[in-house]
């Protein structure tokens, strides 16, 4: 592959994205709904987590000895905020793939020069501005909702702890992609590895309450980093420094999870090439 | 461009009937799945500048063929060069260089306009930024879809969708297209107009190779045919070529109502004059399709053997020899059975 094939390959990329994009702006009542459930759903856990704690002086003491903080809306809404945007990416690369193969486009792409990395990744990366949203939105609901402001450096220091995260969790993506090529159908997968994530990572609370085996399954799992990290610095004022080892391990594991998702797609691309799977759904 | 567009020498594809569940993958069972083969030791040299067409019933193995040729499909056997580069190991070549026209209208975004999906082909494709714009004016003024570029193609009529996707196979500048049963589906006009788009593209000096089913239009096209049948090549010539090794130049069909056990006899008496290429009964009426050099000197001779064998002339057409008739002679169904 040459650099004239990599730029062509970007502007293929680009395109996919703005592609996907055009496509995401002609259905607005999709915003209306990146509003409601980021509010909606943590929502629900503070109340849950006021009516548990009774608002008393020694369970918030006790909460604020496991999470380090003492902003109970802001330790739910980031954590489910987190999910949200984890659950756009876990679908999107599998999911732009089924779209396409519904849609009657998968070989059409397919019979183009472009990366296949392109169909994989383009439209995924239009949803990121899902993801944007959805976090201005915990924003303002925090900040309006429960005086929890967060500045522009807090800001740019959850930019980075999601920058650092992206290779990983897109590359879990992108298994899913395999996934879809390979059996066509990634929605119970999906939900199932979600449902993990849900229970381990602590999207609503710290995993240091989950039992010892538990604790290991989480620190294998590259979102539970992720979300302590965002945690870390949007509400207990840490600096990067202090979790340049997590993003290391986080770093890490987005390398390693990349190639086995190059090395499951390309094979399953070819075994659906051997078999004729492109255009079936 | 090379002199030869596709060279390909017994070209195979097997398929598995039926599914293996993940319960037997599992458990490592024996894979007990049928395989059949849907094409079967195709070869084929396809010239530079011609259009050839692959003319056969549905199930013949017309589409697998062209979808292994697009890269889409990977043999199971034998070998091909499209365009000069291997078909396995160098695809991401061939793709550079080739139009295909293979899934039709359900391949396009119908939320954007028809600019918009030539825009996103145009950058899948690698067509420099600099020509994509005046390529996509140029290409939608050939497909006559200029004054509608702008509008959603949720709203385009079928053949304004067929259109389109010729469109997007023209953004490469390919010298060669693939176009799988390009007209299935569109009305007579619309089809009449995809038909005259692709002699221009021969006389651009590009390859086209076509699937079809619909004869007359093999026959209207192609410089040259190949007719399939169960993943195999039975005939391969220009289209006169074909009908003048039927050694006929007219075509009668019969329809005769008499009692089945004259029918043998009623046969021999006609082959004397012409070979009887189809003979069937359906509701005590005999159809007999019967090749000959002359129907004028055949039909006296039919009126005489029904008369002879106690039978009534109830229907009689003269045609000249079509590619229908080829097919016949050749595997002994109609193109549509």
């Amino acid at each position: 592959m040459n650099a004239a094939s990599v730029i062509a390959d970007a502007r293929a990329f680009w395109a996919a994205t703005r592609k996907e994009w055009r496509i995401l702006r002609r259905y607005p009542g999709n915003l209306l709904s990146f509003i409601f459930w980021p509010i909606a759903l943590p929502l629900a856990y503070v109340f849950q987590a006021q009516a548990f704690s009774g608002g008393r002086d020694d369970t918030m003491a006790a909460f604020m000895e496991r999470t380090g903080t003492n902003e109970v809306a802001g330790f739910l809404f980031v954590g489910w905020a987190t999910y949200m945007w984890l659950s756009i990416v876990l679908w999107g690369p599998g999911t732009a793939l089924r779209t396409e193969q519904i849609r009657g486009s998968l070989e059409a792409i397919f019979l183009t020069p472009a990366s296949r990395l392109v169909v994989l990744f383009g439209p995924a990366i239009s949803q990121l501005v899902w993801a944007v949203w959805i976090f201005v939105v915990v924003g303002v609901a925090l900040w309006i909702g429960f005086g929890v402001s967060i500045g522009p450096v807090e800001a740019l220091r959850a930019l980075t702890v999601i920058v650092v995260g992206v290779p990983a969790l897109y590359a879990i993506g992108a298994l899913f992609g395999a996934v879809v090529l390979r059996f066509g159908e990634v929605h119970a997968l999906v939900q199932g590895v979600r449902g993990l994530f849900t229970a381990v990572c602590g999207m609503s609370f710290p995993i240091i309450v989950l039992p010892d085996w538990a604790q290991v399954v989480a620190l294998s799992l590259p979102p539970t980093y992720l979300i302590a990290d965002l945690r870390a610095v949007l509400l207990t004022g840490s600096g990067v420094g202090r979790i340049l080892g997590d993003l290391a391990i986080l770093a890490g594991m987005g390398a390693v999870l990349a190639v086995a998702a190059v090395v499951a797609f390309r094979r399953t691309e070819l075994h659906a090439r051997r078999g004729g799977r492109l255009a079936q759904y | 461009m090379p002199a030869i567009a596709i060279e390909a020498a017994g070209l195979t594809k097997d398929f598995e009937k039926g599914r293996r569940t993940v319960w037997q993958r599992l458990r490592r069972e024996r894979d007990r799945r049928e395989r059949f083969r849907a094409v079967d030791g195709v070869d084929l040299h396809v010239e530079a500048g011609e259009i050839f067409g692959i003319l056969g019933p549905n199930g013949a193995g017309k589409t697998t063929t062209m979808r292994m040729l697009a890269t889409l499909l990977e043999p199971t056997s034998g070998q091909a060069t499209v365009l000069g580069h291997d078909l396995v190991t160098e695809a991401r070549a061939i793709r550079r260089r080739l139009g295909a026209v293979l899934s039709g209208e359900r391949s396009l975004y119908w939320k954007l306009t028809a600019r918009e999906n030539l825009e996103y082909f145009a950058a899948l494709y690698h067509v420099p930024p600099a020509e994509t714009k005046g390529r996509i004016a140029e290409i939608l003024e050939i497909v006559h879809l200029t004054d509608r570029a702008d509008d959603y193609v949720e709203k385009y009529s079928t053949g304004m969708r067929q259109r389109l996707v010729l469109a997007r196979a023209l953004l490469p500048a390919p010298s060669l297209l693939l176009l799988d049963e390009p007209t299935v589906g569109l009305d007579p006009q619309a089809a009449r107009d995809l038909r005259e788009r692709v002699v221009q593209l021969r006389e651009e000096g590009r390859t086209v190779l076509l699937t079809t089913h619909y004869m007359e239009e093999a026959d209207q096209l192609c410089d040259r045919i190949a007719i399939v049948d169960h993943g195999r090549i039975v005939a391969l010539d220009t289209p006169a070529g074909l009908k003048r090794d039927l050694n006929a130049t007219e075509v009668v069909r019969l329809e005769l109502h008499g009692p089945e056990r004259s029918d043998a006899a009623l046969v021999a008496r006609l082959e004397s004059a012409g070979q009887v290429a189809q003979r069937t009964r359906e509701n005590g009426t005999l159809h007999l399709t019967v090749h000959c050099q002359s129907a004028r000197e055949l039909v006296p001779l039919v009126i005489d053997a029904a008369r002879a064998e106690d039978a009534e002339l109830a229907n009689i057409q003269v045609q000249p020899v079509s590619l229908e008739d080829v097919f016949i002679s050749l595997t002994g169904r109609a193109l549509r059975e």
